[in-house]
């Protein structure tokens, strides 16, 4: 069951934020859903690889964000959480990516006007994409 | 326990006229996993060697443990599980001859470890030693380092020689005796992917020398590329003192930083006559090449 995640060394991200954003990804999809607990620290880092130090600090991460709780001998387990409170997470995250994005983009020389056309764009591209993807 | 597993301190080794390590000081914490990189003949071995008080500091002191591995070698070496780059074993004698044997070497031999460890390496016990591929040898080495349950555990290159699946079968035992008592890992390696997965910290050395000792996490975190682009014929006038290795291509000027924040952008831009500087994330390997490169030669200007 290796495939229950994909990790790639090579990448210049670190391993444990691989996989706190796979597991985001996999609750916002409901492939762990609301009160339902989610794989030992143990056990996840056999089945892909990885220290189990690193699956612990992506579940610190998850945890902080408030996407998952642990409970006392029981485990870990996915919060029930409004759709609201995950989106304004994902906000703040594209925030932050999108800031460093347009600081390279300015220092390259391109101009605040080009960045907004580029950007929308990218954004037509995509939920296009996305729209094929779920018909 | 607020004794550091494995200690060195100052430690230089002199062979004829080649210095293998040179005053290499390293603090390895309970808990942790740490990969050795470094090129061929960086120093890993002998590093290695030392800690298992197989080789004599010339200089400096080694403890593990708390002990001192000089005075305390055999004693020491109870509570190491060592698996050398290339595991000789008895190339005569057959697997589970050498597992006899070695359960009468440790203190704390784990018969039913050793039986269960046999098991899921699907090693032939009556196979000789000679007959064996590299791979099984090192899983036969592993087994004989494991069976004792020690508490720290030292592994040179396990993985170099190795096909993939063989590989993963090794990440998925290192990665169980991770759980069981064994206090600290140390592995040095080629192979920066295994360690990238493996281990929480890593030592990068070269020529004997410690060129950085960090978590991986901060280390990618704190290392950054930095590529400007120079005014027509000009030249930097003052680089980062941060910075590990350069590069000058034309009006291209690379340049790998560590540890950098995002600051030092400003003091680029202000010092030197470039248009732009953009920030770019490296891998591990990345990382590792640019270090090895830059305390090789300092500055390549085409």
């Amino acid at each position: 069951m290796g495939d229950r995640m994909i990790v790639d060394p090579q990448s210049p991200i670190p391993i444990f934020q691989q996989v706190a954003s796979q597991l985001r990804q996999q609750i916002a999809a409901g492939v762990y859903k609301p009160n339902e607990a989610l794989p030992s620290q143990r056990r996840l880092a056999q089945e892909i690889h990885v220290n189990p130090n690193t699956i612990q600090k992506a579940y610190d991460e998850l945890a902080r964000e408030g996407f998952i709780e642990s409970r006392r001998g029981a485990g870990l387990f996915v919060v029930d959480r409004s759709r609201a409170e995950v989106a304004g997470q994902a906000e703040r995250r594209l925030g932050r990516d999108l800031s460093r994005a347009i600081a390279n983009a300015l220092t390259s020389g391109i101009s605040p006007h080009r960045i907004r056309t580029l950007f929308r764009e990218a954004l037509q591209l995509e939920v296009a994409s996305s729209s094929r993807r779920l018909t | 326990m607020t004794t550091p597993p494995i200690q060195l301190v100052d430690v230089t080794k002199d062979f004829k006229g080649h210095r293998a390590t040179d005053s290499l000081s390293l603090e390895f914490k309970s808990g942790t996993t740490v990969g050795l990189l470094g090129p061929n003949g960086a120093g890993k071995t002998t590093c290695l060697k030392m800690m298992l008080g197989l080789l004599r500091p010339t200089s400096g002191s080694i403890s593990i443990l708390g002990q001192d591995v000089v005075s305390n070698g055999p004693k020491v070496r109870q509570k190491i599980g060592y698996v050398p780059e290339d595991p000789w074993l008895y190339p005569w004698m057959t697997v589970q001859q050498v597992v006899r044997f070695a359960s009468s070497i440790y203190e704390s031999w784990d018969a039913a470890r050793a039986t269960e460890l046999l098991g899921q390496f699907e090693l032939p016990p009556d196979r000789i030693i000679k007959k064996l591929s590299k791979g099984m040898r090192v899983k036969a080495a592993l087994v004989v380092a494991l069976a004792h349950r020690p508490q720290v555990l030292v592994l040179d290159e396990p993985m170099s020689g190795l096909d993939p699946l063989v590989r993963d079968d090794l990440i998925a035992t290192l990665l169980s005796a991770r759980a069981e008592n064994t206090e600290c890992i140390v592995l040095s390696s080629h192979q920066i992917d295994d360690v990238n997965r493996l281990a929480d910290e890593v030592a990068i050395i070269h020529a004997g020398k410690l060129l950085v000792h960090s978590s991986i996490d901060d280390l990618l975190g704190s290392t950054k590329r930095v590529e400007a682009v120079l005014l027509d014929g000009r030249l930097p006038e003052k680089p980062l003192p941060q910075t590990v290795w350069q590069n000058i291509d034309r009006r291209n000027w690379s340049m790998t930083v560590h540890p950098f924040d995002e600051t030092m952008l400003a003091a680029l831009q202000a010092n030197n006559p470039i248009s732009s500087a953009r920030i770019v994330d490296l891998s591990v390997e990345q990382i590792f090449k640019d270090m090895i490169r830059g305390a090789m030669s300092p500055c390549f200007v085409h």
